[in-house]
């Protein structure tokens, strides 16, 4: 196993609701990314992984947990100290129009965070720029456009490439290729998978697209309602999955190989509102299997085989 | 419905943004479009409802409805296919609704604009076709404003308006690529099932390969403002012609498919 870089241990995040109730938005959520590989994370939209990812980069603090970066807890850090820091945590966004101050030429935006930590001098900016646009396969030329004159691909990769400026040990994608068509997304993907096999970075990677996601994460987490419930190598998706949810996940899939003929499996029912968590499982009320136990007692995670956890009650334990 | 070597053109652009389109649909069809972004999908479906932004226009061929060109409408004439002979659902229904009123009050009136009926045939109307949606309860649907519903629950109300006087075709625009996974299969479930039960045709415009395929009779292919490919399910899935349908087809990731790791 590689070397653990960061560590999520017992998050949780809480934010108030209107009518002084509480709305949990990570419950106890334990997660570890590791050198040079990818943690995948998936579930539905306002299960929390954005939540997730705002506490991994600083941006917001756990209401409970701590989260260590190479052993040591980084909730503490203030001031100077978290400004340096956040250089080893870079961040690539869904939507980089929106990212982007469309004013700004590509130079300077690949540049800020250089320039912010007095890495380079203004002077060198366009050769910088020009070195890491080659290295995200963009013509050095685009040093000197503006943002709109670029595809939703290639504003990507310009994402990217900022992200990379720091040398960051960690990149955090979110959602970062759902907006464009599939040839794109294959082809930022290769990116990132070179990228990391170059320079040994760690990704964590935020997606709704569970067939995606398994195509390229070393490990992948799937979350429901605040919870983690299946942990799972990505080559193991498609073949072991065991948590109900997860396997709903992957029946709604169009796959362009499956049965056109035969009706899509899906769930019926909605998920239940992230401010009304039912006791016991969060899933039972779109479940199949549910029992007893499910209503009553939460899950929690336990490892059914090496590198893979599963918190449902239909799931024991295995030793070792 | 046909499209016939279509081109549209947006305000004083020099050049078309969509060029040479055609499209033959029978009552009962459901014909997907795909392709790049910025390719022109959207446009092409607007031109087919009549409501192209920014001064766009059709500067060539024509687009005909049961035989009869649609090009010449006037805003009157418009006015009456919409929502009864042709109707929309966008990406996200819920930005069409107005937030600050509820769904009932908008749904009633949108029926009383199509149709002479009282308030009360009016509200029983939305509600028969929430519940047809299987939205839960319509009654309490109707009553709540937008923001209590689910991006799903609110999708549903879109088709459900837009179905409301069963249309012989309906648009949508990327009608579940702001859903979640499971609710995309249920929406698509459903549009499905307007197509058994009224005959319905469809088109939709999709990024999911894999909806696409699943929906269609017909895929179009569309690159860079032109049709690179069209043709039934069978013959764009295992026989495309265009390198860059198989480029697209290629690039769908799979569940225990290609790893690049
Ligand atoms: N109102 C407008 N005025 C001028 N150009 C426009 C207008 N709307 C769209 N365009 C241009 O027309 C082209 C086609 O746009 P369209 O929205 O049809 O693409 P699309 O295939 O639906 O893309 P996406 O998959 O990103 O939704 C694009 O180059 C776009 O920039
Ligand atoms: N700043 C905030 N204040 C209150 N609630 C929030 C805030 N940020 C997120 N939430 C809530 O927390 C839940 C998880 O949100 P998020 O992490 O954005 O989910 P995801 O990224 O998985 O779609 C949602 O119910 C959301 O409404
Ligand atoms: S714990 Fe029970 S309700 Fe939850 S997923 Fe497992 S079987 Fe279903
Ligand atoms: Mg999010
Ligand atoms: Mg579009």
């Amino acid at each position: 196993m590689s070397e653990l870089i960061l560590e999520a241990k017992h998050v949780t995040k809480k934010y108030p609701a209107s009518g002084g109730r509480t709305l949990i938005a990570n419950n106890d959520i334990n997660l570890s990314i590791y050198k040079g590989r990818t943690l995948g994370i998936v579930g539905e939209s306002g299960c929390g992984k954005s939540t997730f990812m705002r506490m991994a980069i600083s941006l917001e603090t756990p209401t409970e947990g701590d989260i260590l970066f190479h052993g040591k807890s980084i909730l503490g850090l203030k001031g100077e100290e978290l400004r340096q820091h956040r250089q080893n945590i870079q961040m690539v966004f869904q939507d980089p129009t929106a990212a982007f101050n469309p004013k700004m030429k590509i130079m300077d935006i690949i540049c800020e965070p250089l320039l912010n930590f007095k890495r380079i001098k203004k002077s060198e900016k366009e050769e910088v720029a020009r070195k890491y646009l080659e290295l995200v396969e963009l013509p050095g030329d685009f040093a000197k456009r503006y943002p709109h004159n670029m595809s939703g691909g290639q504003r990507q990769r310009v994402g990217i490439a900022r992200a990379l400026t720091l040398e960051p040990e960690i990149i955090l994608c979110d959602e970062a290729t759902s907006a464009l068509d599939v040839s794109v997304q294959k082809n930022i993907i290769e990116l990132l998978v070179k990228l990391q096999k170059e320079k040994d970075i760690a990704f964590g990677f935020i997606c709704h697209d569970m067939a995606l996601v398994q195509s390229f994460a070393h490990q992948v987490a799937v979350m429901y309602l605040g919870n983690i419930v299946e942990v799972l190598p990505g080559s193991s998706v498609a073949e072991d999955s065991k948590h109900p949810y997860t396997q709903a996940l992957i029946g709604s899939i169009f796959d362009l190989n499956m049965d056109f003929s035969k009706p899509i499996e899906s769930i019926d029912s909605e998920a239940p509102s992230p401010l009304d968590v039912p006791v016991g499982c969060p899933f039972q009320n779109r479940c199949d299997r549910c029992k007893e136990i499910c209503k009553k007692e939460r899950p929690t995670l336990k490892k059914v085989a090496e590198n893979h956890q599963v918190a449902c009650h239909l799931y024991q334990e295995v030793e070792g | 419905m046909s499209i016939q070597d279509v081109s549209i053109t947006y305000g004083k652009n020099p050049a078309p943004t969509v060029e040479g389109v055609n499209l033959e649909m029978k009552q009962g069809e459901i014909v997907s479009i795909v392709g790049e972004s910025g390719s022109g999908k959207s446009t092409v479906i607007r031109a087919v409802l009549g409501c192209l932004p920014g001064g766009g226009y059709v500067s060539k061929g024509d687009i005909q409805f049961e035989g009869k060109s649609l090009l010449g409408y006037s805003q009157e004439e418009w006015r009456k296919l919409r929502g009864t002979e042709i109707s929309m659902i966008f990406q996200d229904s819920g930005a069409m609704i107005n937030p600050i009123r509820r769904i009932g009050a908008q749904y009633v009136e949108y029926i009383r604009t199509h149709e002479k009926m009282s308030k009360k045939d009016a509200w029983d109307k939305g509600v028969e076709m929430l519940e047809k949606m299987r939205l839960p309860s319509g009654d309490n649907i109707m009553r709540s404003y937008p923001f209590q519903l689910s991006g799903g629950m609110r999708q549903r109300v879109g088709i459900a308006m837009a179905m409301t006087f069963q249309p012989k075709l309906l648009l949508g625009d990327e009608p579940t690529s702001a859903l979640d996974v499971t609710t995309q299969a249920q929406i698509v479930r459903q549009m499905m099932e307007l197509r058994d039960q009224y005959n319905t045709s469809i088109i939709v415009v999709t990024h999911n390969i894999g909806v696409a395929a699943y929906m269609a009779d017909k895929i179009i292919v569309m690159k860079n403002g032109r049709v690179v490919d069209a043709g039934d399910r069978e013959q764009i899935l295992h026989h495309p012609s265009d390198a860059y349908t198989k480029n697209l087809l290629e690039s769908v990731p799979a569940m225990g498919g290609y790893r690049f790791v």
